[in-house]
């Protein structure tokens, strides 16, 4: 445990903390029809200050499986990044899609490798030949795969929401439709963002699934859901007279 | 391959003659030209390439043959030579573009891909133990100076073309593609001058089954083989 800050330290701006950029998080994923679906808040804090009110914490892998990562930013960011480039030369090497299965190794041996001090901990899904897979991956290197599942500071709140709803809507249960899980996915991430300190702002979510046909495609929807939207913005004040105005940022929580 | 872990090795194998000439990049040079046909040409807008794909027996699983291979999202090659050894280059120049691509989070251009195979191909001319690579490359991609086509040689010399062919009856193809090639060639027209080209030299009928094809057009960047129902239009489409 770091060594707790006094009243007056805190006050003063002045802790003993390492603050490096954390994601508090909520990251989640689901299993469903034919697919999986992950989902994200998009906070990213440094002790208590929030670094990025906007950030992506769903990785992308593989054209057919991506990463949810909570614990360092950067080391969610580089190890995922790290094993998407092994798997891309695996799969020239062998001409086949990805499997999941092999993503996951590769993460496992890597994260072991360094007994826990890569502080990634991880929501990986995706579809292959064999079918959907979900699985978590925590930083010392053991993994669980479960039909659903919730990492972060806020994953207490999302698991409430996938074991069992709330007063109006129903947990996780087997064989759900793809918008039914992303709809469940949403309100887990919520969960998390308005009851999580290190959680917050807006809804990352992707979709993997597979057609009848056998083709597989994700659909990564970023900011589907704008949770926190910035409710008065300040027009343009004044025209320099030089610069052009090419472009004003729309709803996004910048 | 420093090739110091015995002192019996630590001498290159290839060396000079008294006039001036490296036996060993000669004799590579030959076992290219003993090779299968390739063709590439460059268009305005995308790369073609194209080999022969001869099978030594009728038992042989056809599929299993890939002599058009991706190197990157946007690079891709063919070879012509000895196989074995090709394989070793296009297993190194993947690497290499995912390293390069890993240290400067960008796509690694058309010529870098090529230099850095010259640079592995080259070593081995002048390491202890080695010899030469027994196959050229034609390495052909887009990047954002355009699209670029390049030679690499077992000797680890590069160079751009516009259109050439390498392997068995190179010199009767490039004939062809001098007559052929134009600049404001599009990436269908290369294909098919490319595909005729082969077809001059080609013993007996030219269908799918015989050839492979390789394309990368800068509409999406993206390196990829034609199918064999792709080919056989483009085949029948031919004067």
């Amino acid at each position: 445990m770091p060594k707790q800050d006094t009243p007056q330290q805190v006050l003063a701006g002045l802790t003993s903390k390492n603050q490096f950029t954390k994601t508090g998080t909520t990251i989640c994923g689901v299993i469903c029809k034919n697919g999986v679906v992950l989902g994200a808040d998009t906070r990213s804090t440094a002790g208590d200050i929030v670094m990025d009110k906007n950030c992506e914490k769903i990785h992308y892998i593989a054209p057919n499986i991506y990463c949810c990562g909570a614990g360092t930013a950067a080391d969610t960011e580089y190890t995922t990044e790290l094993i998407s480039s092994q798997c891309k030369l695996h799969r020239y090497r062998t001409d086949r899609d990805t499997r999941v299965a092999t993503a996951k190794t590769m993460l496992t041996r890597h994260l072991f490798q360094y007994q826990g001090h890569v502080s990634a901990a991880l929501v990986l899904g995706g579809v292959d030949v064999l079918g959907p897979h979900l699985h978590t991956i925590y930083p010392h290197g053991s993994t669980d795969t479960l039909p659903f599942v919730a990492m972060g500071s806020g994953s207490l709140a999302a698991i409430s929401m996938l074991e069992q709803g709330d007063a109006d809507h129903q947990g996780w249960r087997p064989n759900m439709e793809v918008e039914e899980a992303v709809d469940l996915v949403k309100r887990a991430i919520h969960a998390g963002i308005f009851n999580d300190m290190g959680s917050g702002s807006n809804v990352d979510i992707c979709v993997i699934t597979k057609d009848e046909a056998g083709k597989i495609a994700a659909d990564y929807r970023r900011n589907t859901d704008i949770a926190n939207p910035r409710k008065y913005r300040r027009d343009v004040p004044y025209k320099l007279p030089a610069t052009r105005l090419v472009e004003v940022n729309g709803d996004m929580d910048m | 391959m420093s090739g110091f872990d015995s002192d019996r090795y630590s001498f290159s194998l290839t060396t000079f003659s008294p006039s001036g000439k490296l036996g060993q990049i000669d004799h590579a040079l030959a076992a290219v030209n003993n090779g299968s046909t390739s063709i590439g040409i460059k268009s305005h807008d995308g790369i073609v390439l194209v080999t022969e794909r001869k099978l030594k027996s009728a038992l042989i699983d056809k599929d299993s043959i890939k002599k058009v291979q991706i190197l990157a999202d946007n690079v891709g090659c063919v070879y012509s030579g000895i196989g074995a050894d090709s394989a070793v280059l296009v297993r190194s120049g993947r690497k290499n573009g995912e390293v390069y691509r890993r240290q400067f989070g960008e796509n690694p251009g058309v010529d870098t891909v090529a230099k850095d195979l010259t640079a592995k191909m080259q070593s081995y001319t002048q390491s202890g133990g080695v010899r030469p690579f027994g196959c050229s490359l034609l390495v052909g991609g887009v990047d954002p100076a355009g699209p670029s086509l390049w030679q690499v040689d077992p000797s680890g010399s590069s160079i751009r073309w516009k259109a050439t062919a390498i392997g068995k009856n190179s010199r009767t193809c490039k004939t062809f593609l001098e007559k052929r090639v134009t600049p404001d060639l599009s990436l269908d027209d290369a294909v098919k001058i490319a595909l005729l080209s082969l077809k001059e030299v080609f013993d007996g009928l030219l269908k799918a089954e015989h050839c492979e094809v390789g394309i990368i057009s800068t509409e999406d960047g993206l390196f990829r083989k034609m199918t064999d129902a792709e080919v056989t239009e483009q085949l029948d489409g031919l004067e």
